[in-house]
């Protein structure tokens, strides 16, 4: 059931994100939203990653997450997507029309596939 | 038909989550020392756990999400980051010791320390979620589950008196050794009301696609399931009531447990124990690793699921697979998993505030539960555990260093 009217915090922040195929793909861990002239503020985009996890807890946190870029697959610390991505919202997900093999958000998930799982006994799907 | 071998869910994690290390240990050691004076723990955690599962069922079939899944949409990353490192060391430990426990029953078949084992069993557990789809998991484990039994079979063989085991389900004061006798009451109550059960039972949920047409079913199971459990540790604490307390024997390690069976099957008890004892912390480990790979994977939104190939969800399978090996080194350097299982039990009685509170408030959420969240009696049960935990927990730790040495 898709909803129309919702609570930024209550309903979305913290809310699983899901692709067009309905693959898990993170959590929305920030939201953005812009202040314009003469007009209601309005959501601008989502944020996902560590890093604004740990911009949450503390700042010091934030920037460790930050320093330990170097070292991290991820293309992005921070994941930006615009609310235009948005297909639906519910009570369970918020539906994004995107393919999550394609984000940021699976840079780890692929790169651990690639370079762990398959390298594992029977991590590589049978033909 | 399908909703029937959902039993096999209640019986895996009743032989996993109920029935594991950590009752043996307990119910073992409760027996020999105070015979049938604390019954009435294992029985008052029985109840709790009856309600306290079926809440999380319920919760999983109405609002289609499992525990960790919800608490950290609903209260917060930030709310959730502390309860989450929490639980995740204790689940840690936990592991350690249901490696422990499999480890030191191959011990007992081959005479080969249990530290040359830990490693040999993490291959074993590892290869079994990473190859295994979750309906084997949970057919195979409640399956072989029935071995333990033999507990009961036991007990019964031993003619317990009727009257000084209904005497024993009434609390009462010890004669002697009281720091023990607490410290061993908290631990069958720690044992029993393990965090990780509901986790794992919710997200099994989940697995299994339940819906609301699974609320009587989920009664059910939860009722039978804990029952089952309930019913093979009260028969370790009576078998050790008659086998071990006559002869004086403390349980101060697993070898001295292991002697319980060998008086109602002459040849077949010492290997009737371990393998009771292996398979029970086998189902256990199993459990455990997957709990911290749903918690993990729900807290931060990835894809998770034992029925994909872990190609499909390479976070979720190293979770569990790093939380294996790791926990098995603690056993591979030789820690004794008797006192480890102890200092565990203690330890989860401590943490289940951390699991009740979120759960209480997200129980009575409507706008999650509707017409199907908690009636004041389930809430009375949740708020009765919370503070009963909470007491626990103050006590625990003193009594670990009077009673537990």
């Amino acid at each position: 059931m898709a909803m129309h009217r919702f609570d930024l915090i209550r309903d979305i922040l913290d809310k699983q994100l899901v692709d067009g195929n309905g693959t898990e793909m993170g959590r929305i861990d920030g939201i953005i939203i812009e202040v314009r002239d003469g007009a209601p503020p309005r959501v601008d985009h989502f944020e996902l990653g560590f890093t604004v996890l740990a911009e949450r807890m503390h700042a010091r946190l934030e920037r460790w997450f930050r320093a330990a870029r170097r070292w991290s697959v991820r293309r992005t610390t921070r994941q930006i997507v615009p609310w235009s991505a948005v297909e639906e919202v519910t009570q369970h997900h918020v539906k994004l029309d995107l393919d999550a093999e394609k984000t940021p958000a699976f840079d780890w998930e692929r790169w651990l596939r690639k370079h762990i799982v398959h390298r594992l006994p029977g991590g590589k799907p049978e033909e | 038909v399908k909703k029937a071998t959902q039993l096999a869910l209640g019986i895996l994690t009743s032989v996993g989550g109920f029935f594991d290390v950590g009752n043996i240990a307990t119910s073992a050691q409760a027996g020999a020392s105070f015979r049938f004076q604390l019954i009435w723990a294992l029985l008052l955690a029985t109840i709790l756990v009856i309600f306290l599962v079926e809440m999380s069922g319920r919760f999983a079939a109405v609002s289609g999400k499992a525990l960790p899944d919800a608490i950290r949409e609903h209260f917060g990353f930030s709310f959730w980051f502390v309860p989450f490192v929490i639980l995740t060391l204790t689940h840690f430990l936990i592991l350690s010791a249901e490696i422990g426990g499999i480890s030191f029953a191959l011990q007992l078949v081959t005479g080969i320390h249990f530290s040359w084992w830990a490693m040999p069993v993490a291959l074993l557990v590892w290869l079994f979620l990473w190859r295994a789809k979750f309906n084997t998991i949970e057919n195979s484990t409640s399956l072989l589950g029935l071995i333990t039994l033999c507990f009961v079979v036991a007990a019964i063989a031993h003619h317990p008196p009727i009257h000084d085991l209904i005497a024993g389900a009434i609390p009462t004061l010890p004669q002697h050794d009281a720091p023990k006798y607490w410290f061993i009451g908290v631990s069958i109550i720690g044992a029993v009301l393990a965090p990780y059960l509901f986790y794992f039972y919710s997200s099994g949920a989940i697995e299994d696609e339940w819906d609301e047409t699974y609320i009587g079913v989920n009664r059910g199971i939860s009722f039978i399931g804990m029952s089952f459990g309930a019913l093979i540790a009260l028969g370790a604490i009576v078998v050790a009531a008659m086998v071990l307390a006559p002869r004086g024997i403390e349980v101060n390690d697993y070898q001295q447990a292991a002697l319980m069976l060998s008086e109602a099957f002459p040849y077949w008890g010492f290997v009737l124990f371990a393998a009771s004892m292996g398979i029970a912390c086998l189902g256990a480990a199993l459990e455990v690793s997957l709990s911290m790979a749903y918690a993990t994977a729900q807290t931060f939104g990835w894809n998770w699921g034992e029925d994909l190939e872990p190609g499909k969800d390479a976070r979720f399978s190293l979770v569990y697979t790093g939380a294996i090996f790791l926990s098995a080194l603690v056993i591979a350097f030789g820690v004794d998993p008797l006192k480890l299982t102890l200092l565990t039990m203690a330890i989860n009685a401590a943490v289940l505030p951390f699991v009740t509170l979120p759960f209480l408030l997200l129980m009575n959420d409507a706008r999650l539960l509707r017409e199907r969240k908690n009636g004041w009696l389930s809430n009375a049960v949740v708020v009765f555990v919370t503070i009963l935990s909470l007491v626990l927990a103050v006590v625990s730790i003193p009594l670990t260093v009077m009673g537990g040495s």
